[in-house]
């Protein structure tokens, strides 16, 4: 018997590997996108592994802090220059990649692919009451102004950031620094769960819904296949090309949202490292012109990350969506 | 048709109670229950006494239970009374939210006729060449100005027209003053490579249809064909768009109204948040989401209008 189950549990990662490396033959063979996906990929490996490729530590002040250390331009010994601490820029914004990739993957994982996923089945293949809840509740959600509601919750739960970040400190092996700003990250991933998951859910029930009165469906419940297989066997894999798409379309969107906050002083603070602090350090026009360093060295990397996976979403469509339009 | 249309409009706008119902009570609970205290927002934090904190959660409602509170507040508000501000206490909401309001409308509807204006005729363009590089090298150009944030964008373009090139202050001077048009260019930069994409998809859904084979082969000019087959009803779509960036119109953008000091409501949604001015909060998301409610609407109706073949079944919601 378990060699049966364990012959079943292989069976669809058999299947489903010839049709992933297709969409992924297919994705490189577009110029425009492979670019996009080396790109995201660099981005996503220098953020894992910030301790490793940065050059130096991103909190480092030189001691003593002269003038000439501070604001410095470009060099050898930094090649983006030092902010006004005297801090290697080029580390900064390494651990600000960091910041940004964490937060997309946990945002992403949580509320595109666990409630999304999952309520987005559960509402296309249950339907009825279930459907109509789970779809009237993501009505409301998606009617709401996002950025001002995000705005109220993280500015309103920043008032105990303190209280939660010594507790942890106190009880791990966590810095207080490093305490405070998990305590600033999860605030932001909770202000942005909640209008993560719509699209996907919306997304996957459709397809859902449409696969659920096809044959095969119908032929697996008629033979007594339960529930759960019929939902992951045979629903779950036709709603991920589009559920991907959906996901690669939104990855931008969500990193703009921890950019955002930070840069509003909402996010992650300093002394670590975001996007968002680095640019608000360098933005107003008299810091540009005389520390264009400052806000390029950040908003460079930011505006390619968008970039690529807006590209990427959009070659994704084409590929996994041949039905679309968009592109013929 | 037209009473099936008032019909299906009436549904619509019944459906959208609830939705509205369940924003309210979601803000109202969150901004509540959230561990901030609005006392400390007005008497400065550490600053008073427990007895002057009782008399304004007392003056306040602060103190009584929550769906107490709720329940007073929405009585209130369809008495036409929507609330207090804690920061301005000595001005009416009126004064606090819509007076903000009108000036980044008047800042967006020219921003919106500005990213519209570009946005198509790209897309036309980008449409019809497709094939040649042009094509993607125009996408691309929007796709890369829509990837800057609007943070990063108003330093920098400040800095070109400002303080390099010398054409405008950055100081605000009101609407009219010439000033401002650095910041509604910033506003309508981001939307052009959304609006250029779908057009450039519409073009090309079009360009294939007979009706447009048919324009070339009796010999019509190319530019009649470009503009009176094609761009006509690949236009139709755009209806979705246009429609949907309505309740944008009301919203201000925070980071533009930051940047050049402009009074409009993104500053002064930014401001509540922060305090947090529960009244305010409540007014700008209510008002948004009604907005948003009755685009979609608005979307669906335009759309069986003006074109036949749409049905408004019974079984949409």
């Amino acid at each position: 018997m378990p060699e049966a189950i364990s012959a079943q549990l292989q069976q669809p990662v058999a299947a489903a590997k010839p049709r992933r490396f297709r969409a992924l033959r297919l994705l490189v063979r577009k110029k425009v996108a492979s670019v996009a996906l080396v790109i995201i990929v660099a981005f996503y490996f220098v953020g894992l592994f910030a301790p490793l490729v940065a050059p130096n530590d991103p909190n480092a002040q030189p001691r003593p802090l002269a003038a000439e250390l501070r604001n410095a331009g470009p060099s050898g010994d930094h090649w983006l220059g030092t902010d006004a601490l005297g801090r290697d820029l080029l580390s900064r914004v390494i651990y600000a990649a960091r910041t940004t990739v964490l937060f997309t993957i946990v945002v992403a994982l949580t509320g595109g692919l666990i409630i999304g996923l999952v309520l987005g089945l559960l509402a296309g293949y249950r339907g009825g009451w279930v459907d109509t809840a789970i779809m009237r509740v993501g009505e409301v959600l998606s009617s709401m102004p996002t950025l001002i509601l995000m705005l109220a919750i993280t500015a309103a739960f920043r008032s105990r950031i303190n209280d939660a970040a010594f507790s942890i400190a106190d009880n791990t092996s966590l810095s207080t620094d490093d305490a405070r700003a998990l305590v600033q990250f999860l605030i932001i991933v909770g202000a942005a769960l909640p209008f993560a998951w719509v699209g996907q859910a919306r997304i996957v029930r459709s397809q859902a819904l449409s696969i659920r009165e096809s044959a095969f469906v119908e032929a697996a419940e008629s033979i007594g296949a339960n529930t759960w297989r019929v939902v992951f066997r045979h629903i779950l894999p036709g709603t991920l090309p589009l559920f991907w798409v959906g996901l690669s379309g939104g990855m931008a969107g969500i990193a703009l949202a921890e950019v955002s906050l930070s840069f509003l002083g909402l996010g992650i603070d300093p002394p670590a490292a975001s996007f968002g602090t680095l640019i608000a350090d360098g933005a107003g026009p008299r810091a540009f012109q005389n520390n264009p360093h400052l806000l390029l060295a950040p908003a460079i990397p930011v505006a390619v990350f968008f970039l690529a996976w807006n590209l990427l979403g959009d070659a994704l469509v084409d590929i996994l969506e041949p039905r679309s339009s968009r592109n013929h | 048709m037209g009473a099936g249309l008032t019909g299906y409009a009436i549904r619509r706008l019944f459906w959208a109670v609830p939705v509205l119902f369940a924003v309210s009570v979601i803000v109202f609970y969150i901004l509540r229950l959230a561990p901030t205290d609005p006392v400390d927002a007005i008497l400065g934090k550490n600053f008073y006494t427990e007895e002057q904190a009782q008399k304004l959660r007392n003056k306040y409602g602060y103190d009584e239970p929550i769906h107490i509170q709720y329940l007073k507040y929405m009585q209130n508000l369809f008495r036409g009374d929507p609330g207090l501000s804690i920061k301005h206490q000595d001005f009416s909401m009126r004064e606090v939210v819509f007076d903000k309001m009108w000036v980044s409308f008047r800042l967006n509807i020219v921003a919106i006729v500005i990213t519209f204006g570009l946005g198509i005729p790209v897309g036309v363009y980008a449409a019809l060449a497709r094939g040649t590089f042009v094509d993607p090298l125009t996408i691309g150009f929007w796709l890369l100005i829509d990837a800057i944030p609007t943070f990063v964008m108003a330093p920098l373009l400040s800095w070109l027209f400002a303080l390099k090139f010398g054409l405008v202050s950055l100081k605000y001077e009101g609407l009219a003053s010439p000033n401002i048009l650095l910041p509604i260019i910033i506003l309508s930069l981001p939307g052009v490579a959304g609006v250029a994409r779908f057009m450039r998809a519409s073009v090309l859904s079009v360009v294939g249809e007979d009706y447009v084979r048919t324009a070339r082969a009796k010999g019509l000019k190319e530019s009649t064909v470009i503009f009176t087959h094609i761009t006509r009803n690949a236009l139709l779509p755009m209806i979705t768009v246009v429609g949907l960036s309505l309740p944008g119109l009301a919203a201000g953008s925070l980071f533009v109204e930051q940047a050049f000091g402009i009074p409009g409501i993104g500053r002064e949604s930014f401001q509540a948040a922060l305090t947090p001015d529960y009244d305010v909060v409540l007014v700008i998301v209510l008002f948004g989401s009604t907005l948003f409610v009755l685009a979609n609407v608005l979307v669906d109706l335009v759309y069986a209008m003006i074109d036949p073949r749409v049905r408004l079944g019974a079984a949409r919601g």
